[in-house]
């Protein structure tokens, strides 16, 4: 396991135990988590709190006939899914992402987005964030850009460093909109990210700025 | 628990019943009072679950109140998935379902027991806008957003008071 050093804020992990995060948010901690035990410690303990609060709740009583159903039917219930995604062999996936990614990261259907940059969406959250990987080539940058809303990240495969730090695989990071960053790969190999963007990515550059209308369109 | 899970005991399961299903319902309504059919089916649907995977507890590594509570949270989420104006495609037993399957580590079942009884001493003596937003957050599966329009408080307060509530029970590890 490697051994993360960026990590979700303790407020984040407690919404994630408590089921109240949006899924593309917790999908972002669960791939966090495959890389940092220290976390997954934290997650136990938060979990235990939501035991405790519920534990000193006003029972409920059931309705009528709901427990003798269920007795009932004990003997025919079956687990009624499989492994739903069996067919995964490489290790070095979250298994999280394993329900949009099947074998390999290469075998996606990655689109250009820049000469350093390939991104692939794997699907949209009910709130309209966009869950999506990037990939940046060996010694490639992103453009300089800020966020209308938050961007998490979660590093899959290699590294990348910005203006604040060097991030490596496992690590977990959030930007908002005050942040404006650049981030740029290593140089001895390629990066691969978990990328969620609640708003639409502002470039900042001249000829970034140009575009922004464009990718602006991509998110209504 | 352990007659369930290898001899598949139905009175025991019963009991469990008997003790669970009225806090699952209760779980249920903290976050859609009144809606009692979602209630009951949230019962239905974690009950079932406990019957299924009885053989994939173990009492010695993890607590029976905190497994119901994460099979219930995480048929809860599910459910509110399926039911949402625009369904995602995320798949929550893919996130939740594969970090806590492995059970704590070594160093979390020393402290099991030490940690239980700190948090509910903790939770007693927390002041009460503290466990107000835990209760928002846990019970009533409020997103931080969602607790400060409702309690009409800046989005920072509401994030530092979980934060305080966290630092109070002592929800720390070593990194």
């Amino acid at each position: 396991m490697y051994k993360a050093s960026n990590h979700p804020i303790d407020e984040l992990l407690a919404a994630y135990s408590a089921g109240s995060l949006p899924l593309s948010q917790a999908l972002c901690i669960s791939a966090h988590m495959e890389h940092c035990s220290s976390c997954v410690q934290k997650l136990q303990q938060l979990n235990r709190i939501g035991s405790e609060l519920m534990q000193r709740l006003e029972p409920s009583p059931p309705s009528e006939g709901l427990k003798q159903d269920l007795l009932d039917r004990l003997e025919s219930l079956t687990e009624d899914r499989g492994p739903a995604h069996p067919t995964t062999i490489n290790a070095s996936i979250p298994r999280c992402l394993r329900q949009f990614v099947n074998n390999g990261y290469q075998d996606l259907r990655w689109k250009r987005v820049s000469p350093d940059i390939h991104s692939v969406e794997l699907c949209r959250d009910s709130n309209g964030a966009r869950v999506e990987l990037l990939k940046i080539r060996p010694g490639g940058s992103a453009s300089t850009h800020t966020h209308l809303g938050d961007e998490y990240t979660v590093i899959l495969e290699g590294s990348f460093s910005d203006e604040y730090g060097v991030y490596h695989k496992g690590d977990f990071l959030v930007k908002d909109s005050s942040d404006r960053h650049t981030p740029v790969a290593t140089q001895d190999r390629e990066c691969i990210c978990l990328a969620v963007t609640e708003g639409p990515v502002q470039l900042t550059g001249f000829f970034g700025r140009l575009l922004n209308p464009l990718i602006r369109r991509s998110y209504a | 628990m352990s007659k369930v899970a290898v001899t598949r005991d139905k009175s025991a399961f019963a009991e469990l019943f008997d003790h669970y299903a009225p806090l699952i319902r209760s779980y249920s309504l903290a976050r859609e009072p009144g809606a009692d059919l979602v209630a009951d089916e949230l019962v239905q649907e974690v009950m079932t679950r406990v019957w299924l995977k009885a053989d994939k507890f173990d009492s010695r590594l993890a607590n029976l109140n905190t497994w119901i509570f994460t099979l219930a949270r995480n048929c809860r989420v599910d459910y509110l998935r399926r039911n949402s104006r625009y369904v995602t495609e995320i798949d929550p037993t893919e996130i939740f379902d594969n970090i806590e399957d492995e059970g704590p580590s070594p160093f979390e079942r020393v402290h099991q027991s030490r940690a239980e009884e700190r948090i509910r001493a903790g939770l007693k003596a927390l002041p009460r806008e503290q466990s107000e937003i835990l209760t928002a957050v846990y019970l009533e599966g409020k997103t931080h957003q969602q607790a400060s329009d409702e309690l009409r408080l800046p989005l920072g307060t509401v994030k530092s008071r979980v934060r305080l509530a966290l630092k109070k029970l002592e929800v720390l590890v070593a990194r």
